[in-house]
């Protein structure tokens, strides 16, 4: 027995010189990326009741997740922001001990993906690690996503960052930087937010895994790091955009077209988003951006960065820049070459005219005889589910896709009519749904509180709907509506006709 | 009347060897669960049929006509081709003036077609005389006068009576020879008939099992013919729902054709909705009398277009009052208001009263069908029309082309199904997409443009395919076709499509570079038009 303890012993000895020597070759072992010295993860339950947009008077079935939550310097706790959306209760968890403790939300920002956390008891955290940010991370690179047993202890599974490249987030709103790593990882009960980490530090943080091709998407932490100092500031503003849309120069014709002689270079202008930074610096569909903050941009719409090469020139204007910074932009228009400085600003959901997310906040609606008028936005589209672009009512599809070709002029919402209660005073209406309102009682309905208001004014004594759509007039007595509400809010179990804030 | 309300489920076709499904639905509320749900079939037990004991139709061998039709499919993805050869087997039979009647879809896209008898050992070429989509009839003729020797030309009845007893003959699967199936009346109701897609039209449901292979069979009652077997559900979709269609169809066909042309059926060219609201029924100042529709759109290229308005409540059509649910008394039967119109022509005026603004109004029209809607059909025996410009294949939006690539792309989905409701034919009387893209140095870069729409060429609005092909034919330093919405202009150099042009032709066999008329596939036979 004695010997044999001995020679276990002498092969560590002489394996241990090998993994020295090895070193250097900045293949960091496994040792040093998946051990943390100290334990820098808390669990996260979360318990989310989001909005029910079909019915707008009520919220889904409360249901419960169960993720990992990385801890930060000042007692803060990352996840990702799809976690705690719609979220009415957040706690904190510690994996050794199972201690508990509530947790506000500091900040979310659903289009990057990112939510702070704080703890209600600020010593809760006491004991933890913090994890700093590892900005360096590059193609090549291994990093380790760290997920938690049931027990507690702390596992690591070692994937290779593939490419970094910029994609869309969830959202669906502009384009962000992305770690792309192929990484065989296993679900666990903690798998919502997982992070990822190099050499202790946090890398990133775990965006979709798609578990039959084993790719996982990362936020990565020049984001995080994004994310985090604009939370610093007295108002969140989030990530810049300058709204343009574009088109690569890569055809010679359409160069020639936009009277760029010289080399290859740049992207066409192809739309202006009203009432953005683009245009309110003079940017003109038809120009080519070569060049955003200095650097050069080529007709695929890439630029060279120091730390991942060629990549798309967006990412300077969403990692690179903040809202409220001016971003020179180096153009040609008719060949002449000259410079646009955009006040870069971020465009919040509410600017849309159909709001591309609703999220923590109820649906407005406003029932009138039985009649369900509601402000259309994606939130209630993606209540078809994953498929909605083919199954929710195709008109509405579209009038969401082009908006802002369908409503130039912006700063409105599309009022519909989505559903009908059957009740006395919409006897003969009750097939009617999905119809856009234009005007009520004579007066043009661009909200809910558009709505409300001209409802007040009946014309002789009747309430005049007006549709895009066929029939293209709807009317209701406004006598009888008023008499028949009180019945038909507790006939359907309405906690109220309507809800305008 | 053209049809808005989308199937629901899938109606097939009763033509041997050909099935097509429709399948269009208004989106159902998330969740919901679908309308069509399938009832749990009964078990199978054989049950031997009581024996007839006489053949109350006579002996209808003497009448019955196999057809066997070869067709060409036009393919729609490469329009210069010729098409898939395909060959299906449909029932006729003989009316008088030795004519045999079978339904438009038996002889669709027909290049031959052979016509055998009952006794007979021979095949016997046969031409198509007269056909119209919109019904789903045809007539055809037969060269051979030795043909119709002992054959006799069946009559026709009137509507049969709900529960009255029919039988069905064709040629279905399952054997060589004739079938005779029977059942009951079961419905008498409009129905979308499949076979065009928009069009509507009065049909009555059977009981009688039909199967492909029936399709253009008479069924029978009393020895007269009432109605021709033509489309039904699938099995899967629901059980003993056959669809003939009625004498009254029919005999508008017939007396559409007298004047050796058929005119297709007329349209009032209008979409309304039923009155049954009493608020809005007093805002619009109608008596509770339960009369009158409301006019939602009215189509600007119908013939309604000049005297009647959205927002008219339509109150009596040719002096038949309609009612708040859109129904006529017509010959003591409650029917929908548009069959006082199904049984009008091409030419034929009807009067309207209506109220506007709360005023009486009479107004007379003309009808007329509506050139639109044809965008919306299903077209047959004619070539696809296409314009190839340096590899960019573009083509007019029909029903035919959204079939044959099913488009996923937003806009021209909206394009196609508001095209007549949003008037956009008014502004694009057709829609030119760029469907595809024959890849070439030329055209190395322009994938991105696939499925999109064009608006404009060097500034010219481009209506129609003719438009494009001229814009084409010019020889500018270069052309730029900007493309409906967002995006980049599409810059093309004539040159250097020019010296692409026969490359492109080679390499990818584009027999021909453009088809713009509408012209028959197959040659007009001389007598076609000679009765």
């Amino acid at each position: 027995m004695r010997a044999f303890r001995f020679s276990l012993a002498l092969i560590g000895v002489l394996l241990l010189p090998l993994g020295m020597f090895a070193a250097p070759k900045k293949e960091p072992g496994p040792a040093t990326v998946v051990k943390p010295k100290e334990l820098s993860l808390v669990r996260v339950n979360v318990t989310g009741q989001p909005y029910d947009y079909v019915r707008p008077w009520q919220k889904r079935a409360a249901f419960s997740k169960r993720a990992l939550g990385a801890v930060l310097p000042q007692g803060r706790v990352l996840v990702t922001a799809d976690l705690v959306a719609n979220q009415n209760y957040v706690e904190l968890e510690r994996a050794e001990s199972g201690e508990k403790t509530g947790a506000n939300v500091v900040v979310a920002d659903y289009e990057a993906n990112l939510a702070l956390l704080e703890p209600t008891d600020k010593k809760f955290l006491n004991g933890l690690t913090p994890l700093q940010l590892a900005l360096d991370t590059v193609v090549g690179d291994r990093l380790a996503a760290w997920q938690l047993e049931a027990t507690g202890a702390l596992v690591g599974t070692e994937g290779l960052v593939t490419t970094i490249q910029m994609t869309r987030y969830p959202a669906d709103l502009g384009q962000f930087l992305t770690y792309r790593i192929s990484i065989s990882m296993q679900y666990r009960d903690n798998s919502y937010t997982v992070p990822l980490v190099k050499n202790n530090k946090l890398a990133g943080l775990l965006l979709r895994f798609d578990p039959r091709t084993q790719v996982l998407d990362a936020i990565p932490a020049p984001i995080i790091a994004h994310f985090l100092k604009d939370a610093e500031t007295q108002h969140y503003r989030g990530f810049p955009s300058a709204g343009f849309g574009f088109f690569p120069t890569r055809d010679p014709q359409l160069r020639s077209f936009a009277g760029q002689s010289g080399k290859a270079a740049g992207v066409y202008v192809t739309s202006i988003e009203p009432h953005m930074p683009a245009a309110k610096a003079g940017l003109k569909v038809g120009d080519i951006v070569v060049g955003v903050g200095n650097n050069e941009i080529d007709q695929n719409g890439n630029y060279v960065d120091p730390l991942y090469g060629k990549i798309e020139f967006t990412n300077l204007i969403t990692a690179r820049a903040f809202a409220g910074d001016t971003m020179p932009v180096q153009i040609q228009r008719e060949g002449k070459t000259m410079q646009l400085n955009l006040a870069l600003d971020h465009r919040a959901a509410d600017d849309y005219v159909i709001p591309p997310y609703n999220i923590d906040r109820a649906p407005l609606y406003y029932v009138l005889g039985g009649l369900i008028f509601q402000e259309l936005s994606r939130q209630f589209l993606r209540e078809w589910g994953a498929n909605w672009l083919k199954d929710a009512p195709q008109r509405f599809v579209y009038k969401d896709r082009f908006q802002s070709e369908l409503y130039p002029e912006g700063n409105r919402r599309v009022v519909v009519l989505t559903q009908v209660l059957p009740a006395n005073s919409t006897i003969g209406y009750d097939d009617l749904a999905y119809l856009t309102v234009t005007k009520i009682n004579g007066k043009e309905i661009k909200s809910l509180a558009d709505l409300a208001e001209a409802v007040k004014q009946p014309l002789d004594g009747f309430i005049k709907i007006e549709t895009e759509e066929d029939p293209k007039q709807i009317e209701l007595e406004a006598a009888q509506v008023e008499a028949e509400a009180a019945a038909l809010q507790q006939n359907y179990g309405l906690p109220s006709l309507q809800r305008l804030e | 009347m053209k049809r808005f309300a989308f199937l629901l489920s899938a109606l097939l076709y009763l033509n041997g060897g050909e099935i097509q499904a429709q399948q269009r639905t208004v989106p159902p509320p998330p969740g919901a669960t679908s309308v069509a749900t399938p009832t749990p079939a009964a078990p199978q037990t054989l049950i031997q049929a009581p024996a007839v004991a006489t053949r109350p139709n006579g002996k209808i061998q003497k009448s019955l006509v196999r057809i066997t039709a070869t067709e060409v499919e036009p393919d729609y993805r490469a329009p210069w081709n010729s098409g898939a050869i395909q060959r299906g087997i449909g029932a006729g039979f003989v009316i008088e003036g030795n004519r045999i009647m079978t339904n438009a879809h038996v002889v669709s896209n027909s290049r031959y077609l052979t016509v055998e008898r009952d006794g007979d050992p021979n095949k016997y070429p046969a031409t198509v005389l007269f056909v119209a989509h919109d019904c789903d009839l045809a007539l055809l003729k037969v060269a051979s006068p030795n043909f119709f020797k002992n054959m006799t030309p069946l009559t026709f009845g009137g509507i049969p009576e709900l529960e009255a007893v029919v039988s069905a003959y064709g040629y279905p699967l399952g054997g060589e020879r004739m079938s005779v199936t029977t059942g009951i009346v079961s419905r008498i109701d409009f129905q979308p008939y499949t076979h065009s897609s928009i069009d509507q039209h009065l049909a009555i449901q059977i009981s009688a099992q039909i199967n492909p292979g029936n399709s253009g069979g008479p069924v029978m009652q009393n020895a007269k013919v009432v109605g021709v077997a033509f489309q039904g559900y699938s099995g899967d979709v629901a059980q003993g729902v056959a669809y003939m269609i009625p004498t009254p169809v029919i005999q508008r066909f017939l007396s559409d054709i007298k004047d050796g042309h058929y005119d297709k059926y007329v349209d009032l060219g209008l979409t309304y909705t039923k009155l049954q609201n009493p608020a809005q029924r007093h805002f619009l100042g109608l008596k509770d009398d339960d009369r009158g529709v409301l006019v939602g759109t009215v189509i600007a290229a119908g013939p309604s277009a000049k005297s009647v308005q959205s927002g008219d409540v339509l109150l009596s059509i040719d002096d038949h009052p309609i009612a708040s649910d859109a129904t006529v008394e017509l010959e003591g039967e409650s029917v929908e208001m548009p069959e006082v119109v199904e049984r009008k022509f091409k030419g034929d005026v009807v009067k309207i009263e209506l109220l506007r603004d709360k005023k009486p109004v009479t107004v007379s029209l003309e009808l007329g069908s509506v050139w639109p809607y044809a965008y919306l059909a299903h077209t047959y025996d004619v070539r696809p029309r296409y314009v190839v410009y340096g590899g960019l294949l573009f083509q007019p939006l029909t029903l035919d082309l959204v079939d044959a690539y099913q488009p996923t792309d937003i806009r021209i989905r909206h394009y196609f199904d508001y095209f007549v409701t949003e008037q956009i034919y008014l502004e694009h009387p057709e829609v030119i997409v760029l469907t595809n893209i024959l890849p070439d140095p030329t055209n190395s870069y322009l994938a991105p443009y696939r499925a999109s729409i064009v608006d404009e060429i060097n500034g010219q609005k481009i209506r129609t395919l003719t438009d494009l092909a001229k814009a084409f034919s010019e020889t500018p330093d270069r052309f730029v076709v900007r493309m409906i919405g967002d995006g980049p202009p599409l810059v093309l150099d004539p040159k250097e499509v020019e010296s692409a042009r026969e490359r492109i032709k080679t390499r990818y066999n584009v027999v021909s570079e453009q088809n713009l008329e509408d012209q028959p596939a197959r040659p007009t036979p001389v007598d076609q038009n000679k009765t």
